[in-house]
């Protein structure tokens, strides 16, 4: 033996040091650790967030284009709709359960042509604070039924605050103004819940496999951590077995890619295992649509 | 994505205990080593690789990656979590030396942690003796007598930076002594 030989490991030290690690530190939490907030904070966060860049625009701003045919002040017409509609919803209105997310909306976003900006953001902001009176007693687990989706309502108010930070951030690019993160512990609850939904996502795109696969997810920096996520295989029937695939992303980006506004190439995921399955399942996060 | 070094890093930190997993396979055999050649003893070394490996997980904010790789970083800790022990032995077999007697432990220690203090030890006496009568005054007095670097130097008549000098040397020849135990027991 000379002194460059590493020496042969003990037997079961490999074991013993990943357990005492485990024990030290629960694996897939990230770090820094983040406070647990409500959906309702998620979304009142991202109320706030969009509310603050609003206020960052002049007259001018409000007519850029910005999505589909709508200026910025349409776009946030669209969302006074939405607001509307939330609280139809909340109220067990059965019309907005299965309504087109961008027709029933249509007509508030157009009918802010010609108002004063000022008017339509005022209205905006009070539409969202109606909406966040209305969830203070609201059962979180309760299920509620809008434009398409049966969610609980905790669920429903995390798609809500993908949402707003989406358009949020379709307004700063269409104005020229810099992208903003969400908080990590509003970002955590976003990113666990697109990596819920994913499966659905999946299935809209289809697996292209018989045999289940096992995802193992890691999202990467602040709001991030790590999931296993089973496709292909009935729930109750738990995980493994079936070929596994790792794929590791920036939290952010996965979010955006979630908010189908990024392409799942521009994420630049680290890939490995049966990398066959990564397009799709990528392909499925990106048709979750959650804008 | 980035370097493999980043990217283990930014796993680390997402909590994905799998990449731990992987850190530990490329990265344990020399930290093992470097820990088994700074104290001679197999159960201590041990120690030092789980005290090194839990911290990365527990702590991967810890690493830079701009200083240098993880592979650097883990075993410079493990060297330094190594001398830690070497000098708390040191101390240990001071103290006993001090009072003639043996420190009663804080647990009744097993039959096999009794043979790997006594093997770690002797060890460590053993390769003080060998030590050059400069370097091995500064560590009596340090150790033995309980003495700061000030106090070492003053009783000594020497700098204070040339007792802290002394010091450095005389680690870095313990460790040297103890991994030539190590290699010819081997």
């Amino acid at each position: 033996m000379t002194a460059d030989t590493p020496l042969p490991l003990p037997a079961g030290l490999r074991e013993r040091v990943l357990d005492a690690s485990r024990r030290a530190r629960p694996p897939g939490r990230a770090l820094p650790e983040t406070p647990d907030i409500s959906p309702v904070e998620v979304f009142e966060r991202a109320a706030d967030a969009f509310a603050g860049a609003l206020s960052a625009l002049d007259d001018a701003h409000w007519r850029r284009p910005v999505l589909r045919d709508l200026d910025v002040q349409g776009l946030v017409g669209h969302l006074i709709g939405v607001e509307d509609d939330v609280r139809r919803a909340l109220a067990g209105d059965p019309a907005v359960a299965a309504a087109d997310h961008v027709a029933s909306t249509q007509p508030t976003a157009v009918g802010q042509s010609g108002r004063a900006p000022a008017s339509t953001r005022r209205d905006w902001r009070r539409s969202a604070d109606r909406t966040l009176a209305l969830l203070r007693d609201a059962d979180p687990d309760g299920p509620v039924a809008l434009h398409g989706l049966h969610l609980p309502l905790g669920a429903l108010l995390v798609v809500r605050a993908f949402e707003l930070w989406t358009h949020e951030n379709d307004v700063r690019a269409a104005v020229g103004l810099p992208g903003s993160v969400p908080d990590p512990s509003a970002l955590r609850r976003m990113s666990d819940l697109a990596v819920r939904l994913l499966p659905v996502g999946v299935a809209r795109v289809g697996t292209g496999t018989s045999v289940p696969v096992d995802l193992h997810l890691v999202l990467t920096g602040p709001g991030g951590g790590t999931w296993d996520v089973t496709f292909g295989r009935p729930a109750d029937q738990g995980s493994g077995g079936g070929e596994g695939v790792t794929i590791v992303a920036d939290t952010v980006g996965f979010c955006r890619l979630a908010a189908n506004r990024i392409r799942p190439d521009q994420l630049a995921p680290f890939v490995s295992g049966a990398v066959a399955h990564a397009d799709r399942i990528l392909a499925g996060a990106a048709a979750l649509a959650l804008d | 994505m980035e370097s493999t070094d980043s990217l283990h890093s930014a796993r680390l930190s997402a909590g994905d205990d799998r990449a731990l997993a992987e850190v530990f396979d490329a990265v344990a055999p020399a930290v093992h080593t470097t820990a088994r050649r700074v104290l001679g003893d197999a159960a201590a070394a041990q120690d030092v690789v789980q005290d090194v490996f839990v911290d990365l997980w527990c702590h991967p904010e810890r690493y830079d990656e701009t200083l240098g790789s993880l592979r650097t970083y883990l075993v410079i800790r493990a060297r330094h979590r190594a001398h830690d022990v070497l000098r708390s032995e040191l101390r240990r077999w001071a103290r006993e030396e001090r009072h003639g007697r043996s420190v009663p432990p804080p647990h009744a220690p097993s039959p096999g942690e009794q043979v790997a203090a006594a093997e770690t030890a002797s060890a460590v006496r053993d390769a003080v003796r060998l030590l050059p009568p400069d370097q091995r005054s500064v560590v009596e007095l340090a150790y033995f007598g309980g003495l700061s670097y000030r106090e070492v130097a003053r009783h000594l008549g020497i700098p204070e930076g040339t007792a802290k000098s002394r010091m450095r040397l005389a680690l870095a020849r313990l460790e040297a002594l103890l991994d030539r135990q190590l290699l010819e027991s081997s």
